[in-house]
């Protein structure tokens, strides 16, 4: 690590794409196009629940323009999925949610193949259909895979009928713990289906060439995982599969896994010409991956003086058909559940439960705003019963330095404290109530930076400029300029000296993808394992120029120094190309695995989270009594990020992730009646605009981990966390009524305000 | 089915085009003419990615039919950098951090310059209300509020 004062670290440097983005010469996805490419639909489900009594494609076949038909006949028959392999790339003889695939069609034009979908004949025998969490988890419930258990799956999971899993955290003996407490809380909570609503559709296209390889571009974050999967799916080596990022408009957790990439490669090999295929927002909102709804128990006991003795909580996933990231994110939210505060007895489990509804995934910090609305909710409610202010109630019982969470791992770089101390100070705390219908509202958490590893290579250009060649993709959040900034900070050079070279299977070194905050961390401490490596390169060859030891030799402005001689980075690039094939090096890092206490958890695929994050939320907020409609006049972010690596990309996750934070709180759910979406469209799924967002004061607050680079931790995900229990509690505060549903949209406020007689 | 001959300004330059009547504006641009930093996504004027100037209006090219725009005057992203330079929005956009996955840049930089040409001391509010039918899911709208008031300053100070 650099000894002297950072240059290129820690500053608000513009990002690097920036030019490309403003001036729409940056390719995406959605604008990629080869010669010859046909048009890709998909025929969806329009049952809840059915078997498929008859399947005719012979029309559409025969309509112009049209050059392949696929059903289930025409691909292998393979389960496939992440943590439990339940999904086909049909449906097979029965269809479990309106929107699921049953067919796709690739004609020349949109026209054709709109027209070929309509000309699919499809007659369905209904099935009951199971609807919501309760109707699932019923004594004799309809099972929605009647052949569950010769599902293959990873081991840890605990699966039983349609519950896909059942994660759980056991720390102390919970009834003592209820028996040492003066007051015992129960509560439950709702929160709905919402959509990542990046603005870019899902699109792929596909071609194959006469050796049998197919090249997928894709806007999916996690390339490598789409290219395992591909070949899952279509029965082939992944050394045959070719997986490239051209460019991403948000993902947000909604673009992980394969979502029209084997539609493309299906029907381009089917068809012998490139095929493209993107998604509507009918599909978007209908069969995508969104977040999911849930159901959430929490019973606590508190002494009178406010300390938590016990905890005992359960979170229901409405995970849809498929488990899709369900089994996962059930494991994640029980540490959300245990908050980020010490309590000693603890029973908090996770289930992940299937209905007739589409198949859920991850939504930027998956399970977090749902079990932390919980959570942060209840603390206000017993701070109320209590008499005790919230803020000092969470004062009492948060983790500090040193403390244990609830797995057992030891916490270190806990900035909590000083979060919550400076959220609250910032929103002038000490005045909650400052008028009628106006109140403050206050929550927080902590979050993971998740591990996976990341490799790069860098290459030193004979003109001094430095390639960084990694298999991240950008998603939008600057990440790569972050982690070229590690790279330039360490190398002695400029960020604008770095090129970067992104997220192809075939040409880029692997990467775990761009999810779970981790894309900064890991790539930035790739970047420092290749520089050790070039450094060695480097300091060898410039050391027998200049007549120096290597050990004398260090980086600092573009040139290696020694004794007072130097040599540029370029003339060594040039020398080693003439003599050694050029200074290439490689980098590798993988997080080390975080310690935790094995005897507290099971059926857990994430039992702690890696160089946590520790975070608080402020908002100040009026209510208008006769619509219901909230106007939010201040909103606070605390956030301990480690390090700031880029201070301006920082605050802009912060403000992003409020945005899409406040949707949920407010105005966002998708809306199932009967097993059919009300609103599948951008009319009525309600996104925040800009007249809908406040002003976002954000505070970095910076307590460095032990892993990340310059003590950096990850920063994407936890500003989507709070701010639906933040608001929840300013909405109890301003009315002295407590909702526990999510959205909190005007027409409930408005409601409860009736129901209650105010 | 008959096609229509249409002549459309297009950046400034002539274009003959040879389509379909039911074809949109955002599809001749995108598919015909290879113009993709007009962006698609909703397709029903909710998003504003697709926006454009027509005439120097903004409006949502995905539900404008081509043919509506015969002998009119179409400016899209490509058109706004002049001789190599970027455009002032352009500039402040990525100065004040405003770019995310910049999937909406596009239609916001020309909601924006339309905005500006009609008012050129607006408010914050202003700004805001002259955007809300883009959607933008990254940035929250604050660091794109703060450049397009930076470009207003600026040309209201005559730089």
């Amino acid at each position: 690590m650099a000894t002297s004062e950072p240059r290129v670290v820690g500053k608000s440097l513009p990002r690097m794409d920036g030019a490309g983005k403003v001036t729409g010469t940056a390719v995406y996805a959605a604008d990629f196009a080869l010669p010859g490419m046909l048009v890709g639909k998909v025929f969806r489900s329009t049952e809840p629940h059915a078997r498929i009594v008859r399947l005719d494609t012979a029309r559409a076949r025969a309509l112009p323009g049209v050059r392949a038909v696929m059903t289930a006949a025409d691909v292998p028959d393979v389960r496939y999925g992440g943590a439990l392999k339940d999904e086909t790339v049909f449906a097979r003889g029965r269809v479990r949610y309106v929107g699921q695939p049953v067919a796709a069609v690739a004609a020349t034009t949109r026209e054709a193949a709109e027209a070929a979908l309509a000309a699919i004949e499809v007659v369905y025998a209904p099935l009951p259909a199971v609807l919501d969490l309760d109707a699932a988890l019923a004594p004799g419930a309809p099972l929605i895979h009647e052949e569950w258990a010769s599902y293959t799956a990873i081991p840890i999971l605990h699966r039983d009928g349609n519950v896909c899993n059942r994660a759980r955290i056991v720390v102390g003996d919970v009834e003592r713990g209820f028996e040492e407490a003066d007051r015992i809380f129960e509560h439950r909570f709702r929160t709905g289906m919402v959509h990542q609503g990046y603005t870019e559709p899902r699109a792929a296209v596909a071609a194959w060439d006469s050796s049998g390889q197919v090249t997928v571009w894709s806007n999916t974050q996690l390339p490598f995982e789409v290219q395992n999967t591909l070949a899952e799916i279509l029965q082939m080596a992944p050394s045959k599969i070719r997986v490239v990022v051209p460019g991403i408009g948000g993902g947000f957790g909604g673009k992980l896994r394969v979502g029209v990439e084997h539609f493309a490669a299906f029907l381009a090999r089917a068809t012998g010409r490139p095929v493209k295929v993107i998604t509507t927002s009918e599909e978007e909102l209908t069969a995508a991956y969104p977040r999911q709804g849930t159901v959430v128990e929490l019973k606590t006991g508190v002494t009178k003086d406010g300390r938590i003795t016990a905890k005992a909580g359960r979170i229901w996933f409405d995970t849809g058909a498929f488990a899709g990231s369900g089994p996962g994110v059930a494991s994640v939210a029980t540490l959300v559940l245990a908050g980020p505060y010490k309590i000693p007895n603890l029973h908090l489990e996770g289930f992940a439960v299937y209905t007739n509804k589409t198949n859920c995934g991850s939504f930027r910090a998956p399970s977090g705003p749902q079990a932390n609305f919980a959570v942060e909710s209840q603390i206000d409610i017993i701070a109320d019963a209590l008499g005790l202010d919230p803020l000092e109630l969470r004062l009492k019982n948060i983790v500090r330095e040193g403390d244990e969470g609830p797995t057992g791992q030891v916490l270190n770089a806990v900035g909590l404290e000083e979060c919550l101390r400076k959220a609250a100070a910032a929103i002038a705390w000490n005045d909650r109530r400052p008028a009628r219908w106006r109140g403050k509202g206050l929550a927080c958490g902590w979050w993971t930076t998740t591990g996976g590893s990341s490799g790069v290579y860098v290459k030193i250009n004979p003109d001094g400029t430095v390639a960084l060649n990694t298999g991240a993709a950008e998603i939008g959040t600057a990440a790569l300029t972050g982690a070229a900034q590690v790279l330039a900070e360490e190398l002695g050079v400029d960020l604008a000296d770095i090129n970067v070279v992104s997220a192809d299977t075939f040409s880029t070194p692997f990467d775990f993808g761009a999810q779970g905050s981790r894309t900064a961390f890991a790539v930035g401490n790739a970047c420092r394992a290749a520089v050790d490596d070039l450094k060695r390169r480097v300091f060898a060859l410039a050391a027998a120029q200049l007549g120096v030891e290597p050990e004398a030799c260090r980086l600092a402005d573009k040139h290696v120094l020694a004794d007072g001689k130097r040599i540029s980075l370029a003339d060594l690039a040039r020398l080693s190309q003439q003599t050694g094939g050029g200074l290439i090096a490689q980098g590798t890092f993988i997080a080390p695995p975080t310690a935790y206490d094995s005897k507290r958890v099971d059926g857990h695929v994430y039992p702690a989270f890696h160089s946590p994050s520790f975070h608080a939320h402020a908002v100040d907020l009026s209510i208008d009594p006769e619509t219901g409609d909230v106007t939010i006049h201040k909103y606070v972010v605390a956030q301990d990020v480690g390090f700031a690596m880029n201070p301006t990309y920082i605050e802009g996750q912060i403000e992003g992730g409020v945005a899409q934070g406040l949707g949920q709180a407010l105005s966002e759910e998708i809306v199932y009646e009967n097993g059919r979406v009300l609103n599948p469209n951008l009319t009525d799924y309600k996104m925040p605009t800009t007249l809908d967002m406040p002003r976002v004061e954000t505070i970095l607050v910076q307590h460095p981990s032990l892993v990340g680079p310059y003590g950096a931790k990850g920063v994407g995900e936890p500003p989507n966390i709070e701010p639906p229990a933040a608001v929840a509690n300013a909405v109890a505060s301003a009315t002295a009524l407590r909702l526990t549903s999510l959205p909190i949209t005007a027409e409930h406020i408005a409601l409860a305000l009736r129901d209650a007689g105010t | 089915m008959s096609k229509l001959a249409l002549t459309l300004t297009i950046n400034g330059e002539r274009h003959e085009i040879l389509t379909e009547p039911h074809r949109t504006l955002l599809d001749v641009l995108r598919t015909d003419l290879g113009l993709t930093g007009t962006k698609e996504n909703c397709l029903e004027a909710e998003c504003g990615v697709c926006t454009v100037l027509l005439d120097g209006a903004a409006v949502n090219a995905c539900i404008l039919l081509a043919a509506q725009c015969q002998g009119r005057s179409v400016l899209t992203i490509e058109g706004l950098a002049r001789d190599g330079e970027l455009h002032p929005l352009q500039r402040a956009f990525i100065d004040h951090g405003a770019v995310q996955c910049g999937y909406c840049i596009p239609g916001m930089i020309l909601s924006a310059q339309a905005y500006l040409d009609e008012h050129p001391s607006p408010t914050e509010d202003d700004v805001r209300a002259a955007l809300a039918g883009n959607l933008c899911r990254c940035t929250g709208y604050q660091k794109i509020a703060e450049a397009v008031l930076a470009v207003a300053r600026d040309r209201a100070a005559g730089r």
